[in-house]
């Protein structure tokens, strides 16, 4: 499977058209194919255009027209019982009642009716009583598009992620599905904690918290919300991306991510830091005094080791003047930056050096961080889309 | 339109072989805007001659709804009846018209050039100008796909044809319409 390309396969993969095993082998194929992963986002996009085909409306004078010609072949055929008439009658103008009935809910809520019919993803009772709704779920149930599901102190539920994962939910969590279709899965965690394990494309399952959208880049993860709609990311196999309207931050395995809201994604880092550099990098982060947040910067440098570029990395992206400076100065004594990449271009965010010395750094990330998802061409992908979106490195929320 | 398509059962379609009209008419009111639609995006958008091919089709069904079955899910006999009657007048304009005058529908670079945003509506607009620059074999998959929510068996069915056809077709069809409208595939258009 893995030597096989799967472009023929890919509408019948995102139409669920596929076997869970077969998704699997699909989606294992495409995290490792560049040429079938460039032919799956043109198909993807062509199910996201055929997908906006509206269902039209049938004019109304179409019956009346109809009537006196089907009156003409009517005179060779017997009527049927006149009790069929009755309620034939009564059926007609349920169906009248029910076609109207649907316009009017079509027009109050803008959307095609068809979407309201969507679809729906297995829930598999683990522990305890899970809620779907209102409705306690003895063993399965079925999560349709807009509805809760809630573990109590003692209850823990399994989500079947279409044909692309599962997801664990923890006690004490509220979850919502928000979207099912080709080109999107979204859950919408407002509380508790989920372990996530996708084997989908980059981009493909996201996670909406309070505070930040975690996205996935094929990988295995674990995500908080707290009370104060606060979240924390924890990768383990692969990568995932944290991203709020002006930052993000991309995850490796082995690494954490914490978010605030009203501030969106703090900076990626990996779980073996030391407290102090962790302890400096929530102030840098989350701090609002620019005093408190220079002094922690400067801890943040003095506690670094080479594996904490990915934190520096993520730093220096965000960072303006001086703190750019030592930002860059701290990155090039750990990895110096290689043949063509000038501290002046770094400095000016230069996108072609930025990536020349991003793929050197990334080797430093993943190499003892646990990835296993070929993570050079994840985070590759990554950087294209990233890219695409009109060159963002330089929009991203200075500090 | 599901719960409308469930009152459609046997003894509707029985008083419909029966030529009883008040049942025509509850199947008519429950199936014309799927057959209108497919006529719609069948016929370059032509919206006259929409009505008249959906006019056609219920009328042909008014009397072969007789010679049905039962041997197979009324819906799949049902636009089967739909996809023939939409590729005999493709086939017969074929004849009528030069090559050229088939596609009617205006390309969304015709509309507004100048406009970056594209709303909602005007993405449907040059996805159903796209559509109906597809070949039928390529095109009637989608319809039957993304208008009336078949599986893929069913469309097989439909088409009479295999499944793995219908998910080729399907394949190749999607790629043709991005392709085709490669200039949305861009977050800013969509609003994201």
């Amino acid at each position: 499977m893995f030597l096989r390309h799967v472009t023929k396969d890919i509408s019948a993969y995102c139409h669920g058209e596929l076997s869970s095993q077969e998704s699997k082998q699909f989606a294992e194929h495409l995290i490792a194919c560049a040429k079938c992963r460039t032919k799956f986002e043109e198909v993807k996009l062509g199910i996201k255009l055929a997908e906006q085909l509206p269902r039209l409306s049938a004019p109304d004078h179409l019956w009346s027209e109809l009537e006196p010609l089907l009156a003409k072949q009517t005179t060779s055929i017997a009527r049927s019982s006149s009790s069929w008439m009755w309620q034939s009658k009564v059926a007609a103008a349920a169906v009248l009642l029910l076609v109207a009935g649907f316009g009017v809910f079509w027009i109050y809520k803008g959307r095609p009716a068809r979407e309201h019919a969507g679809p729906s993803w297995l829930v598999k009772r683990l522990d305890g009583t899970p809620k779907i709704g209102s409705e306690q779920i003895s063993n399965n149930g079925q999560l349709a598009i807009g509805e809760w599901l809630e573990t109590d102190g003692r209850s823990r539920a399994q989500i079947d992620v279409a044909s692309i994962g599962n997801v664990d939910i923890e006690a004490n969590s509220r979850v919502r599905l928000l979207q099912s279709r080709a080109d999107e899965h979204r859950l919408e965690l407002v509380r508790g904690k989920m372990s996530a394990r996708i084997w989908a494309p980059p981009r493909l399952f996201f996670v909406d918290t309070p505070s930040a959208v975690a996205a996935d880049y094929g990988c295995a993860y674990t995500l908080e919300v707290n009370d104060q709609g606060g979240s924390l990311l924890r990768v383990t196999s692969g990568w995932v991306a944290m991203e709020s309207k002006d930052r993000e931050s991309m995850v490796p395995a082995g690494a954490s991510c914490e978010t605030r809201p009203g501030i969106g994604p703090g900076t990626a880092y990996f779980d073996d830091a030391s407290p102090a550099f962790r302890e400096a990098l929530t102030k840098v982060d989350f701090e609002t005094d620019a005093a408190v947040c220079s002094t922690a910067l400067t801890a943040v440098l003095d506690q670094a080791r080479p594996r904490d570029t990915l934190t520096l990395w993520h730093l220096f992206r965000r960072s303006e003047g001086t703190d750019r400076e030592r930002l860059y100065d701290k990155l090039a004594s750990f990895v110096p930056p290689p043949p063509g990449v000038t501290r002046e271009g770094m400095l000016r965010f230069d996108e072609k050096m930025m990536s020349q010395w991003l793929e050197v750094l990334e080797s430093m990330w993943t190499g003892n961080g646990g990835g296993k998802m070929v993570p050079k061409k994840v985070a590759d992908a990554y950087f294209k889309v990233r890219n695409g979106l009109s060159g963002r490195l330089k929009d991203m929320a200075p500090k | 339109m599901v719960m409308a398509e469930q009152l459609i059962d046997g003894r509707v379609i029985e008083a419909c072989q029966q030529g009883d009209r008040d049942a025509f008419q509850l199947l008519f009111e429950t199936y014309k805007d799927k057959v209108f639609s497919i006529a719609v995006y069948s016929s370059d958008g032509d919206r006259a001659l929409a009505d008249d091919i959906t006019q056609q089709i219920f009328l042909k069904l008014f009397t072969a709804i007789r010679q049905f079955r039962g041997e197979s899910e009324f819906t799949t006999w049902l636009y089967r009846l739909v996809v023939n009657a939409c590729l005999d007048e493709r086939r017969r304009r074929r004849r009528l018209l030069p090559w050229g005058e088939m596609v009617a529908m205006k390309k969304p670079g015709e509309r507004k050039p100048q406009e970056k945003h594209y709303a909602r509506l005007e993405i449907a607009e040059a996805v159903q100008a796209a559509i109906a620059e597809l070949k039928p074999k390529f095109r009637l998959p989608i319809l039957l796909k993304y208008i009336e929510g078949l599986s893929y068996e069913e469309i097989a069915s439909v088409m009479g044809c295999s499944k793995g056809t219908v998910a080729s077709r399907l394949n190749r069809g999607h790629s043709q319409l991005a392709k085709r409208l490669s200039h949305l595939n861009n977050p800013e258009v969509w609003g994201d």
